[in-house]
């Protein structure tokens, strides 16, 4: 990569994008918060449970983002500084913006990444990446109360069905992400029983100390995390 | 429709609508600002027709699951979490794990009001966390590398199957049938019949197993009768 082209996707102005968006995503964040504490209030849900949940959520999402920050490094080298903030602040996960990133630059016959890649091909990838973004933006904008509605309609006003249905749904997508990794064996398959039986351990864990449990899950998926990785080596 | 219900209707559903439409139009715009920024500082963009060509390229990978996962992870994530997630993203390994947490740290029940305002409070805690990360990770840039030993660094792979296994435990210690039902569904579609587009296999699996359910439930309630 050229030195011009280094100081061009490191720019101030392409900051200054990335800024706005990664703000949106922060004020939206920010307003839910404050209108379920306000719903939470009129439903007699007393603050301090509403507390406990904001942070199990802050604690649980330690592990991850920490996975993202290390992935986001080699993001970095290729798109910048900015374009890596703003495209990991959003909609895709790293390898999701990677894959656009280099279709945008492999159609005008670029190769993601090589010395060939200039301007135009930066270009293209930040076409590549946005255009492949507001595909799940445009369809939650437009869809998202349509799919309220059929959960109403099939929940059926049975909060034990609306509750086993709910927990049903998390229970077919995580059987479905985790058998990857169960079918492709070795570390990663040891990663996802490591995780889950040291989940059952913490959660038995909590019933003995109740002050444990928020953090149960973060716990469970380091505990997998270097179980897996010991057996990796 | 109950009182109660109405009320919140009031309080939160119609809220959560209106401040998650407003945010994701202000994203559609914020999305294409750096095209935009390129072209009027730089004077590059490309002409329509290879505009056109990236989009079918990139909609020939992912344009599926633009519809297929909204639809299979609202019943999990609820409004307000579906606008958050497909907003900030990182579903799988952030916010569906963090609004489970929220709630079982909790003990909401799944699918009641309740679980609705501390599923949109765990889901706000993992974006502002994860915005946070990835913020400074920006600034700093890769001297932060350096903070991680190189084991840790190469234990990081492995953090995805370790939060597949640890939420899928978690709900299926509360419901074991159901998860001893659900799992040999992945495992059929991805390790026999290995056809399947990934798209088939997601909804496959969330409905499959709502489906399976269902069956238990009413198998369930007229044994209890």
């Amino acid at each position: 990569m050229s030195p011009e082209l280094l100081k061009i996707i490191n720019s101030m102005g392409l900051w200054v994008v990335a800024f706005l968006m990664v703000s949106i995503v922060l004020i939206q964040a920010g307003l839910y918060v404050r209108q379920a504490l306000k719903a939470a209030a009129a439903i007699q849900m007393p603050r301090e449970k509403c507390l406990k949940g904001l942070r199990a959520g802050m604690i649980t999402a330690v592990g991850p983002s920490l996975a993202i920050v290390i992935i986001m490094i080699g993001m970095m080298a290729v798109v910048g500084a900015p374009m890596t903030w703003m495209r990991l602040s959003i909609i895709g996960a790293a390898p999701t913006e990677l894959t656009a990133a280099t279709l945008g630059a492999k159609a005008v016959g670029v190769e993601f990444g090589s010395p060939q890649y200039d301007l135009y091909a930066f270009v293209a990838s930040n076409w590549g990446m946005a255009l492949n973004d507001f595909g799940w933006l445009f369809v939650t904008a437009l869809f998202a109360t349509r799919l309220e509605w059929v959960r109403k309609k099939v929940g059926g006003g049975d909060p034990a069905w609306l509750a086993l249905l709910t927990s049903a749904a998390a229970i077919g997508a995580f059987a479905y992400l985790m058998s990857g990794n169960l079918l492709a064996g070795g570390p990663k398959a040891i990663g996802v029983v490591a995780g889950g039986l040291s989940m059952v351990g913490f959660l038995q864990l909590a019933k003995r100390f109740p002050g444990l449990k928020e953090y149960t899950l973060g716990l469970a998926m380091v505990v997998g995390m270097f179980i897996a990785a010991f057996f990796a080596r | 429709m109950g009182n109660r219900d109405q009320d919140f209707q009031n309080t939160f559903i119609r809220p959560v609508i209106r401040i998650g439409i407003i945010t994701l139009l202000a994203a559609w715009v914020g999305n294409f600002l750096p095209c935009l920024y390129l072209y009027l500082r730089y004077g590059i963009v490309p002409p329509g027709g290879m505009i056109l060509k990236i989009w079918v390229m990139v909609a020939s990978v992912y344009g599926a699951f633009y519809i297929v996962e909204p639809i299979s992870y609202y019943a999990i994530l609820g409004l307000s979490g579906t606008y958050m997630s497909f907003l900030a993203g990182n579903i799988s390994n952030l916010r569906l794990p963090c609004s489970a947490m929220a709630q079982e740290a909790t003990g909401v029940e799944a699918g009641s009001q309740e679980a609705e305002v501390i599923s949109t409070l765990g889901i706000a805690g993992s974006v502002i966390v994860n915005t946070i990360g990835v913020t400074l990770t920006a600034v700093i840039g890769a001297a932060l590398l350096g903070f991680f030993p190189p084991f840790v660094k190469k234990a990081f792979a492995y953090i995805l199957p370790a939060v597949f296994g640890a939420v899928f435990a978690q709900f299926a210690i509360k419901y074991p049938v159901v998860g001893l039902m659900a799992i040999p569904i992945p495992l059929v579609l991805l390790g026999v019949i290995k056809i399947l587009p990934i798209w088939v296999v997601i909804p496959a699996c969330v409905f499959g197993t709502i489906a399976l359910a269902r069956l238990y439930y009413d198998v369930k309630s007229k044994g209890g009768r």
